[in-house]
């Protein structure tokens, strides 16, 4: 067979032609039954999701529960000093709010590890409460 | 202007594409879901096999849309999608499979209809799509890919994550072992028009 008289040019035409020409058999409700198996994914992503943000707030309270139980227990004056100075500032000395400022921030700097500990739990407390009550809402809308 | 106006429409179902629609996918997956089959299949999944990886393949590319930032032409970047699938899939589930040890063979499955049946049918587009499905499984590819999809080489070589001269290598063997196959069914001056 006299292959060398093929033109290039022209045999790619043929193979391009020939080969766009081919349809490729696939089964008529692929696309039907691929966006089904997307949205139960979707679904089952979502309800991961809030299943895994229940848990979360579920420990977070306990945690913060054990961690409230341990101060209490191994700190109790640091504790109720702690919680004596937010209080007693609030309700004692609201008049004079402005003037115990330089004396909070001595607190603060006297005891900030204290408080950067009960800011990080009391703020993890109120992200696990909104969690709680809102998290599925949040994340479906 | 039409052109413009088709750039525009295209932005917009690519941006819907990106931002999760539903309905944008399934434009996607209508138009390109007969060339993940066709990747499957060159590729020698067998047919209880293709199906589950192409809905692999699509449910990749839902999730992987927000990060496809179009470097590439869709089609491209899913036709990697799927040859990794399946690659991935034929090297999980056969064993000792392997792409090199296909190259120099003859695919496998080869059908007992050979070029002289199909030429009863008396129809070019089958005769020389036989041909294709009997060449290796990644010369086959190669040429789907470049004359069938007119992908270039640079956009081949990255589907198949191989390098340039690679695929132009695999072009120039499969090209000349279909000529001799098809030159043998129709004679020249037929495969020549």
């Amino acid at each position: 067979m006299p292959t060398g008289r093929l033109d290039e040019d022209r045999f790619d035409r043929f193979l391009a032609g020939a080969l766009q020409k081919h349809s490729e058999p696939v089964p008529a409700d692929f696309t039907e039954r691929m966006l089904s198996a997307i949205q139960q994914a979707e679904q089952r992503r979502i309800l991961a999701g809030i299943v895994f943000q229940q848990r979360l707030a579920l420990a977070a309270s306990i945690v913060l529960g054990a961690c409230a139980a341990l101060a209490a227990v191994f700190f109790p004056a640091a504790t109720t000093e702690v919680f004596r100075s937010i209080t007693g500032s609030v309700t004692e000395h609201a008049a004079t709010w402005f003037g115990k400022i330089p004396q909070t921030i001595e607190t603060i700097r006297n005891q900030w590890q204290s408080y950067a500990i009960l800011t990080a739990v009391f703020g993890f407390a109120i992200y696990s409460l909104v969690e709680l009550l809102l998290g599925d809402r949040l994340r479906i809308a | 202007m039409d052109k413009v106006a088709e750039n525009q429409k295209k932005d917009n179902w690519l941006r819907l594409l990106c931002s999760g629609d539903q309905q944008a996918f399934a434009r996607l997956i209508d138009k390109y879901k007969e060339m993940v089959f066709l990747c499957c299949r060159r590729l020698g999944l067998r047919e209880d096999e293709i199906e589950d990886v192409a809905s692999e393949t699509f449910m990749a590319a839902y999730k992987g849309l927000s990060r496809y930032a179009g470097q590439s032409d869709l089609s491209t970047w899913l036709w990697g999608i799927a040859y990794r699938k399946a690659v991935s899939y034929l090297r999980k589930n056969r064993k000792n499979w392997q792409l090199k040890d296909e190259l120099d063979e003859q695919i496998s499955y080869s059908r007992s209809d050979g070029p002289a049946a199909a030429m009863q049918a008396e129809e070019t587009e089958k005769i020389v799509w036989q041909a294709v499905e009997q060449l290796p499984r990644l010369w086959a590819t190669a040429i789907i890919l470049y004359y069938r999809e007119q992908k270039c080489i640079f956009d081949i070589a990255k589907i198949m994550g191989q390098n340039e001269n690679t695929i132009k290598t695999y072009l120039f063997r499969a090209r000349a072992r279909l000529k001799e196959m098809l030159a043998a069914t129709f004679g020249a001056d037929d495969a020549d028009r």
